[in-house]
């Protein structure tokens, strides 16, 4: 009696829960799922569109061996560079974004001011406007024509680098415009941060230097994979990207193959991200003890 | 800060000194020290983040960044009120030397401004509000109830946030096409409807983590005073996630407002279309008539009166939201 009672409340309560989730389980089902499936469907497929009608017709894997092999160059001489932009981008940003975050969690007057100017980039960075501004080139340092920056990177970094380097110092402005939410994050992410350890710290004699490497960063690690995972995403789909514009309309099936090539460039990426998370985490807790 | 301020113990020494000895020139000397320790104490602090050297060091790389942020704006604003004679003046840099309403105008025209401006407001809004509420709910679910392969929805949440929507894009569009929902609203809307859309899976980490804060008497207390669950949530939790809903309403609405993306390729021939779109048109449409040699020196002006269109209405709202909205950074769990 009483254990058919408990039975019936547990079910009870995973009614309830599926009833609160089915919407969003539909909406997975069709808008993600769904699409998910059909694209692998189309990559092994060679798409007709008629007037009425679809047509599929079954070719394996050509379409992958023409992005990866056949014909290369989109792969390898956009995406790659591409990448290796990425590559020097997220530190920056991160590194970035931790020092602002930092600053604005002190007291100091005029810092609400600080924080309503530093969240513009939240409004900004997302729309076509910044594709505007990149066109007038506002993205770039004049430190660097001024130290001839370029003209050293080209003597001394090996070439496959050196462009990447140049891309990223010279839309540098650019960079830091793309950290307004990891600012956020990393703000968001101080806060949880007892007061207490910090008080505990100083009345131990501990210097703010040590402070920051014993306290805040190990607190502020979680956060800082986060946002690494964010920014990886959010670069994928930068609108500078090569590849979003070549995911269209002319050819489905060869598009869909590209989209899924580079999804699961994304993932490795993402993967690589969380199992340094993992090893991390696991090396500070060990510490902790 | 603490109980004891560091800066107040050597005065304090120098005082019961100076009680116990009552030699003026010893006071002296010893004042002297005491200011010269004082100043040292000021300029560099008892810890550094005290000192006023530190503090000057934190506004010269707060007011840098800040201008790197600013600037845009400011040059947006400037040049868009620039008429010929200052554009081509070169001692002109900044502020221009009248103000020139006419670039404005044109801009406003080109956009079709009236029109587009309805459009996007209408369709960022009524997808923030959807995405807020299906957001919400499914991120309570995520975070306090139970249903079954809870383990894998949460997996497929993750997956669905690092998706690039690249991915999913040809097949939506024949999806939407086979609806025959093309060049409507309505494939932005509908998946918002379901929690999904435009980072939509963000949206429902940010709740997930703000209601995994909550303390779990709550839900007890609103159940043994009888609450349903769908009474219990609207009445209790989601009223209670008010700086969750600021920071996705906003994030929900300014994303919706700049987004060219989906707007692109779902509405590409449609006649009613949102500024993202219309900007891109007019670029466009600026692009041939610059090839033809027409509008050389006002392209730029007018360009930045329609990226200025476009971008203040968001700046207004910013500016009203943004006590709330950064209370509710600080105070959710915007992040897990």
């Amino acid at each position: 009696m009483k254990l058919s009672r408990r039975l019936e409340g547990q079910t009870l309560r995973k009614l309830e829960g599926s009833l609160f989730i089915a919407p969003w389980v539909f909406g997975f089902l069709t808008f993600v799922a769904f699409p998910l499936g059909f694209s692998l469907y189309m990559s092994f497929h060679q798409v007709k569109i008629t007037v009425n009608s679809v047509n599929y017709t079954f070719i394996g894997l050509k379409h992958y061996r023409e992005i990866l092999i056949a014909n290369g160059s989109l792969l390898y001489e956009e995406l790659f560079p591409f990448l290796r932009e990425s590559a020097m981008m997220i530190p920056i940003i991160l590194v970035f974004s931790l020092l602002i975050a930092i600053l604005l969690n002190l007291k100091f007057p005029g810092r609400t001011l600080f924080r309503v100017i530093f969240f513009l980039p939240v409004i900004f960075s997302s729309g076509q406007i910044v594709q505007e501004f990149i066109a007038q080139g506002e993205g770039s340092l004049s430190i660097m024509e001024t130290l001839r920056i370029d003209y050293y990177l080209q003597e001394y970094v090996p070439g496959a680098w050196a462009a990447p380097i140049q891309k990223v110092l010279g839309s540098f402005v650019l960079v830091l415009w793309y950290s307004g939410v990891q600012i956020l994050i990393f703000l968001a992410g101080r806060q949880t941060l007892p007061a207490a350890v910090y008080e505990a710290s100083r009345i131990d004699g501990s210097s703010p230097w040590s402070t920051f490497w014993k306290i805040t960063l190990p607190g502020l690690v979680p956060y800082i994979f986060l946002n690494l995972m964010y920014t990886v995403v959010d670069l994928f789909t930068f609108p500078s990207n090569p590849i979003v514009s070549r995911v269209n309309t002319t050819n489905y099936g060869s598009s869909s193959a590209l989209a899924w090539i580079y999804f699961t460039i994304i993932l490795v990426f993402v993967l690589l991200t969380l199992l340094l998370y993992s090893r991390v985490d696991k090396s500070l807790s060990g510490s902790k003890r | 800060m603490g109980l004891i301020d560091r800066t107040d113990v050597p005065i304090e020494r120098l005082n019961r000194g100076l009680k116990l000895r009552g030699k003026l020139d010893l006071l002296r000397a010893r004042n002297l020290r005491g200011k010269l320790e004082l100043l040292r104490y000021r300029v560099l602090g008892t810890e550094i983040d005290k000192g006023l050297l530190f503090k000057a060091a934190v506004y010269i790389i707060l007011i840098n960044v800040a201008f790197i942020y600013l600037k845009p704006i400011l040059y947006m604003v400037t040049t868009m009120v620039k008429d010929a004679r200052n554009i081509l003046d070169p001692s002109v840099i900044w502020v221009p030397k009248s103000i020139y309403w006419g670039h404005l105008k044109e801009a406003s025209e080109m956009l079709h401004y009236g029109k587009s401006f309805l459009i996007s407001l209408s369709l960022a809004s009524s997808v923030a509000v959807l995405q807020v509420l299906s957001c919400a709910i499914a991120g309570y679910a995520f975070a306090r109830l139970d249903f079954p392969f809870k383990k894998l929805w949460g997996a497929l949440l993750l997956f669905t946030f690092i998706m690039p929507p690249q991915i999913t894009i040809l097949p939506s569009i024949m999806l939407f096409k086979s609806f025959g929902w093309l060049n409507t609203f309505l494939p932005m809307v509908v998946p918002a409807l379901f929690g999904h859309g435009l980072k939509g899976a963000l949206f429902v980490i940010i709740y997930r983590s703000f209601y995994s804060t909550l303390p779990k008497e709550l839900d007890e207390a609103a159940r043994m005073d009888g609450a349903g669950p769908f009474r219990m949530f609207f009445r209790v939790m989601f009223p209670i996630a008010r700086s969750a809903t600021v920071v996705v309403v906003l994030f929900s609405f300014v994303w919706n407002w700049n987004d060219f993306y989906f707007p692109s390729l779902y509405m590409f021939t449609a006649e009613h279309v949102p500024l993202s779109i219309t900007l891109a048109r007019m670029a466009g449409e600026m692009k041939i008539a610059e090839g033809a040699g027409e509008l050389t020196v006002y392209a730029e002006s007018i360009k930045m009166a329609a990226s200025f269109l476009i971008i203040m209405p968001l700046l207004v709202i910013y500016l009203f939201a943004q006590r709330w909205f950064i209370e509710g950074v600080e105070r959710t769990g915007l992040v897990e």
